[in-house]
């Protein structure tokens, strides 16, 4: 075959494959292999609930940039709980923890890879559905806050082998109540929080997924940079829990007040000296 | 080009077509075009809450085909709610409706399709699906929940080469559930299993058709309604982030419903509503 010859048989074969190219939409080879069950890696020597820096023990250990003044709500948060009462982390109340909490996977995780949005779904309180989307959008002109946030993404090809490998990540238009983690963490009420993301998996152990967090807040007197790891999970078809907040939680808000539950279902002072809730509308206070 | 020429043609072709083809794993070709957001579309002259039948108004005119018992519960069920409570209607307290009353939808819905799970995201209480579609058996041991377990497979019916209709049975599920806001029952053995067509409208792209089949012990015999949803024109769709807990205006404590004020004071549901029982305070109420 002459060289002139070879050219044009080449360019057939590419005018071949275009038609295939058109009829197959999406090479999700391009992508990372995100599929399955993902939770929460665990980390040596951590004890308790998970906090929002994996690496450093929960409550004041984690060590978090606080301004004085968030600081100071954090500190009577502690002393709430302390006392057994439940303090500042929504989730008694059956309120989703929100960005950034929510990649603390709580419950186990989902990631689904599509060109235009990436699907991270997690069952912890509200049923999480975030959608990074991809499509190469800006951000709207007006976007309706949410407790995940509105997220745009981009795939990164950072070491040229002509595949993805990096998701990053910015999330934007929050709203409250929102907390770092269990131990009350504040976030700003101003809801302004700006979170990046960087999500990849690990070169040397592609079951174990990264995710360097940075959160920039006016809770904070810096930008709050974590790295959250996550082991997926060995089964191909684990089972995908149900959680029911509802069913679940022990607590119960009544006139700005938070009560307990006991396991009759009783209503309970959830502190010392806890006055009961009103009774004002109704006709009887009798039992 | 000779002859000679063009076979070396076809078979470069070839070659690096089946190069493309291990790399491209999935042929969203196959599949319809379900992307966007999906809403129920209201039935004139239907008002007010929707039916299980959304071309039926709430209550009798449904015509369910329901066993003597499971009427006498939607019959009690709507005459407490006459009277201000709640009768069989778990969802107030935001527990998920379940299926197969989740499919009405109430919410903004969204369906993620991959080879191996087509994921139902339903913008409501808790409602969201995943449909596994990777030739799974059911499993030996389903814990049971109110969605239940899903398998579907899918069909290309008119031979076109794409499939077109998603047929989904799903089994395993937990109580408490209803058809609809009535409390209409489905029976406390959760024995039901529940028989999904999904399709688009031969005649309108934008119009999504499921014909869900409930078998039933609440039931006479199996009870087969069509539901129709319409997608968004926006192919940007906003979705709204519902949060039940937040702002809702019910709680029970001891399985009796209560109103919350706009102070968040606890209100009977009904006349002569007896209060809770407050009997771990040592203070008298307000």
């Amino acid at each position: 075959m002459h060289c002139r010859s070879s050219i044009h048989a080449l360019a057939q074969a590419v005018a071949l494959l275009t038609t295939i190219g058109c009829a197959q939409a999406f090479d999700d080879t391009t992508y990372p292999n995100l599929k399955g069950q993902w939770t929460r890696a665990p980390v040596a020597g951590a004890t308790g609930p998970p906090s929002f820096d994996p690496g450093k023990p929960q409550g004041r250990g984690q060590q978090a940039p606080l301004t004085p003044e968030y600081h100071a709500i954090f500190e009577a948060n502690l002393r709430e709980l302390e006392a057994g009462v439940p303090g500042t982390w929504p989730g008694p109340s059956c309120l989703p923890p929100g960005m950034p909490a929510t990649m603390t996977a709580y419950q186990p995780m989902e990631i689904i890879v599509l060109p235009h949005t990436t699907f991270i779904r997690i069952d912890y309180i509200r049923e999480t559905r975030r959608r990074i989307f991809t499509d190469g959008r800006t951000w709207p002109d007006h976007v309706e806050p949410g407790f995940d946030g509105y997220s745009i993404g981009r795939w990164i090809d950072e070491d040229g082998d002509g595949k993805f490998d990096v998701l990053e990540v910015e999330t934007r238009h929050f709203k409250g109540p929102r907390a770092f983690d269990l131990s009350g963490i504040p976030l700003h009420e101003d809801n302004q929080t700006i979170v990046k993301e960087r999500i990849f998996l690990d070169k040397a152990d592609k079951d174990l997924l990264h995710n360097e967090m940075t959160v920039i807040d006016h809770a904070l007197t810096r930008p709050w940079t974590v790295k959250k790891s996550y082991r997926r999970a060995a089964d191909a078809q684990a089972e995908w829990p149900e959680y029911l907040c509802v069913e679940r939680t022990e607590t119960m808000r009544i006139g700005g007040e938070t009560y307990r539950l006991d396991k009759e279902g009783y209503l309970m002072p959830a502190k010392k000296g806890q006055k009961p809730p009103s009774l004002q509308f109704f006709s009887s206070s009798q039992n | 080009m000779s002859h000679q020429e063009l076979i070396g043609t076809v078979a470069l072709a070839a070659a690096l077509a089946v190069a493309l083809a291990d790399a491209q794993a999935f042929d969203e070709s196959k599949y319809p075009d379900w992307s966007g957001a999906w809403r129920r579309i209201p039935v004139p002259g239907v008002t007010g809450q929707p039916g299980y039948d959304q071309t039926k108004r709430l209550g009798p005119p449904q015509q369910a085909p329901l066993t003597p018992e499971a009427r006498a519960i939607m019959e009690a069920s709507m005459a407490e709610q006459a009277k201000g409570g709640q009768g069989n209607y778990p969802t107030y307290v935001c527990l998920s409706p379940g299926m197969p009353r989740i499919m009405t939808p109430y919410g903004m819905m969204e369906i993620v399709i991959t080879p191996e799970t087509t994921h139902i995201l339903l913008e409501h209480v808790h409602d969201s699906r995943r449909i596994y579609t990777d030739g799974r058996d059911w499993p030996k041991t389903i814990t049971p929940t109110l969605q239940g377990y899903s398998i579907g497979k899918w069909v290309d019916t008119d031979g076109d080469g794409r499939y077109d209709t998603l047929e989904v049975e799903t089994r395993g599920f937990r109580g408490p559930r209803a058809f609809d806001a009535t409390g209409m029952p489905l029976h406390s053995d959760n024995q039901t299993i529940v028989n999904e067509r999904i399709s688009l409208d031969r005649s309108n792209p934008n119009v999504m058709l499921n014909e869900i089949t409930t078998v039933d012990s609440s039931l006479t015999r199996p009870w087969t309604v069509t539901k129709r949803y319409g997608r968004d024109p926006n192919e940007k769709p906003v979705w709204e982030e519902e949060n039940c807990a937040e702002g809702n205006g019910h709680v029970e404590i001891r399985g009796q419903g209560y109103f919350l004020s706009a102070e968040g004071h606890l209100m009977p549901t009904r006349r002569d509503q007896p209060p809770p029982d407050l009997r771990h305070f040592n203070q008298p109420p307000e």
